[in-house]
């Protein structure tokens, strides 16, 4: 059921449309952090399903899916996400374009599980009593109702990885980024989350060092030193990428390559 | 979280905590200015009576009070140094009843309902640019982040020690604080990704444009 | 106020606990005087994070105490404690912070160290000993003179929490220089 906030005023503007295709459209972007080149000159489209993005430390991969959320504005070019300028629609985007991170315990903000799942529909303007029902809901409905009041401490790093995925999607974005979730997690735990986000509803971005979990995603960008190397599909991107990591660790290392 | 509070339903709990709270505060105007030790006497017995009333485990809070014993008997020994021991007694008595009296409160309140309860004096907060939910998210970041914190102090006092420091050094604060600053970094960084202290709505709102509540998809 | 600002206050109160809970953060007992690292904190958040975060963290901390959490060192917690003889001390963290870091935004032109010790001086020692005589004559009725000779114990043991500061400071500023937000 949708409902209408009583609120809502006649003069909106600059609304972004959550239903196109293309969820975000980067147009000639270049972004330095501090004196370092991060990103030059990205240009292009995402719309598949399942994006995933591989890459070196330090290529621009975190730089990179934060813009697509507004976490970082672009130096120069232009960032469209849902077609509408990221800078007319920042305040908006966490409903629509949710962001996991990969260590749960930076994400998380709420002492327990109940109340974490609840910041998301009070960020939506829902009341405190309301939120905590639906919180509570949505957790049955994902079969974790057992951990509403459980401290977020004391969870197992699967389930606190889970509870902080579930905490973005009770907003029910459309998009879900998602900055290397599994590192933190062993490989049990690892594919079952993996098991999760494939079910769902939302176009997935998702940055990955294991890139077996990437074999059946869309397409597949590789960045290298913040612009794209390649971009592909899976059987295309993942055998370079990996033919490339290979060739580089056999050359000699030295303390200032690592 | 670690609180003073009793967790087991009594006829204090059932009050209401701005109730307890009004009452606390009256007793403090009124206790302050008096000065006979029969009085302060009787207000003990009184406090300590207060304390039965919740059970055994109820009076054994009373204990509490342990921290402050020494102190309160430095002031004694003080008062009866320099001012006498009777005005010493009353100011200990004194004391003691207002503490055991706050702490009353304290252990006979859940924290959710004090907060609610003391909520309306951050109302104020609105004219400058906070809210009282402001308050309450940093509240819960607080009790959030501390057992984390222990953690992250467990580890630099394990890795310090693994290359031969000694336990608990001073020389772990400096890498603490910043290990806790740098968290702190990416923990900004979330909250703002899902809408920041003051939420997407608010954001929407005062931006002047409508923001569509959708009901949960119950049933996918 | 910034989504940033908001965590920094927020850590900063959870450091002030986290320092109150450590087994002993252990600094030397000067003369039987336990020296809590907790009044450490006032000091770092003011230097830290300057005059209004750092004040705003103290009192943050302070809120979660009179709610019932036991956070101070030793385990306290609860209306109680505002109640006692060193509530004018508890006053005074909050003030000291502010002062100590209003003296750190001041004197950007010394460098860390030194101005990090004068700060914590000045703010974590001297307003907040301030404010914890004036309750001590306040509330324990003690007469001045006494509550300045009770109170010197502390100095020495304050003292060293001062050049902890200073190091600590001077180590941030090189290790994380952002994180020195007072003199961001």
């Amino acid at each position: 059921m949708a409902l209408w906030h009583p609120l809502r005023r006649k003069d909106a503007k600059k609304e972004l449309n959550p239903n196109q295709d293309v969820y975000a459209r980067f147009d000639r972007v270049k972004l330095t952090l501090g004196n370092r080149q991060v990103l030059s000159d990205v240009s292009l489209s995402l719309s598949e399903k399942r994006i995933g993005v591989v890459g070196l430390n330090g290529s621009g991969k975190s730089s990179f899916v934060r813009l697509v959320n507004g976490l970082r504005r672009a130096d120069s070019g232009t960032v469209k996400v849902f077609g509408s300028d990221i800078d007319d629609v920042a305040a908006d985007l966490p409903r629509f374009v949710g962001f996991v991170f990969q260590n749960p315990d930076h994400q998380a903000i709420f002492p327990t599980v109940g109340e974490e799942i609840a910041f998301g529909l009070r960020q939506l303007g829902f009341d405190k009593a309301k939120a905590r029902d639906d919180a509570l809901r949505f957790l049955e409905l994902h079969s974790c109702s057992a951990l509403v009041d459980k401290p977020f401490a004391e969870l197992s790093e699967g389930q606190k990885q889970l509870i902080c995925i579930l905490a973005v999607l009770v907003m029910e974005p459309k998009v879900l980024i998602l900055d290397e979730p599994m590192a933190s997690l062993d490989g049990l735990a690892g594919r079952k989350i993996m098991q999760k986000l494939k079910k769902l509803d939302q176009k997935l971005l998702m940055i990955s060092h294991d890139l077996s979990f990437l074999a059946d995603f869309d397409r597949i960008l590789w960045l290298e030193d913040g612009s794209i190397r390649m971009d592909s599909v899976p059987g295309d991107v993942l055998p370079a990428f990996r033919a490339d990591v290979e060739r580089r660790s056999a050359l000699e290392l030295g303390g200032d390559d690592l | 979280m670690i609180s003073v509070y009793l967790d087991r339903p009594t006829w204090a709990h059932r009050r209401s905590a701005g109730m307890k709270l009004g009452l606390l505060a009256l007793c403090s105007v009124l206790l302050l200015p008096q000065d006979s030790l029969i009085l302060f006497i009787g207000c003990l017995a009184g406090a300590l009576t207060l304390y039965a009333s919740l059970g055994r485990d109820g009076l054994s809070q009373v204990l509490l009070l342990k921290p402050m014993i020494v102190f309160f008997g430095i002031i004694l020994v003080f008062h009866g140094l320099f001012t006498g021991w009777q005005e010493g007694f009353v100011v200990v008595l004194r004391l003691i009843v207002m503490v055991l009296l706050a702490n009353f409160v304290s252990i006979t309140t859940r924290m959710d309902d004090m907060m609610d309860a003391v909520m309306p004096l951050f109302v104020p907060l609105k004219w400058l640019g906070g809210s009282p939910r402001t308050i309450a998210l940093a509240v819960a970041l607080v009790l959030r982040f501390v057992p984390v914190l222990m953690t992250v102090y467990g580890g630099l006092s394990e890795s310090y020690r693994a290359r031969g420091g000694k336990q608990g050094s001073w020389r772990l604060i400096a890498p603490f604080a910043l290990q806790s600053l740098r968290l702190s970094e990416n923990v900004a960084e979330a909250l703002s990704a899902r809408g920041g202290a003051r939420g997407v709505f608010e954001q929407n709102r005062s931006a002047g444009r409508n923001v569509r509540l959708t009901g949960l998809q119950v049933g996918k | 106020m910034t989504d940033r600002s908001i965590v920094q206050i927020a850590f900063y109160a959870a450091l002030m606990a986290a320092l109150g809970l450590l087994p002993k953060v252990a600094i030397p007992v000067l003369a039987g005087v336990p020296i809590t690292a907790q009044s450490m904190g006032v000091m770092l958040a003011g230097v830290m994070l300057g005059s209004v975060r750092g004040s705003l963290a103290i009192l943050l901390f302070l809120f979660l105490v009179a709610l019932g959490a036991p956070l101070l060192a030793g385990g306290n917690g609860g209306l109680g404690v505002f109640a006692g003889a060193s509530v004018g001390y508890l006053i005074g963290w909050p003030v000291g912070a502010f002062v100590t870091g209003l003296i750190m935004e001041r004197t950007k032109t010394l460098p860390v160290m030194p101005a990090a010790a004068l700060s914590a001086i000045i703010g974590g020692i001297g307003v907040v000993y301030l404010f914890g005589i004036v309750g001590l004559v306040i509330v324990a009725k003690l007469p001045v003179m006494a509550a300045i000779v009770g109170n010197g114990v502390y100095i020495p043991g304050d003292l060293i929490k001062v050049a902890i500061v200073a190091v600590v400071a001077q180590t941030i500023a090189r290790g994380l220089p952002s994180a020195l937000a007072s003199r961001a």
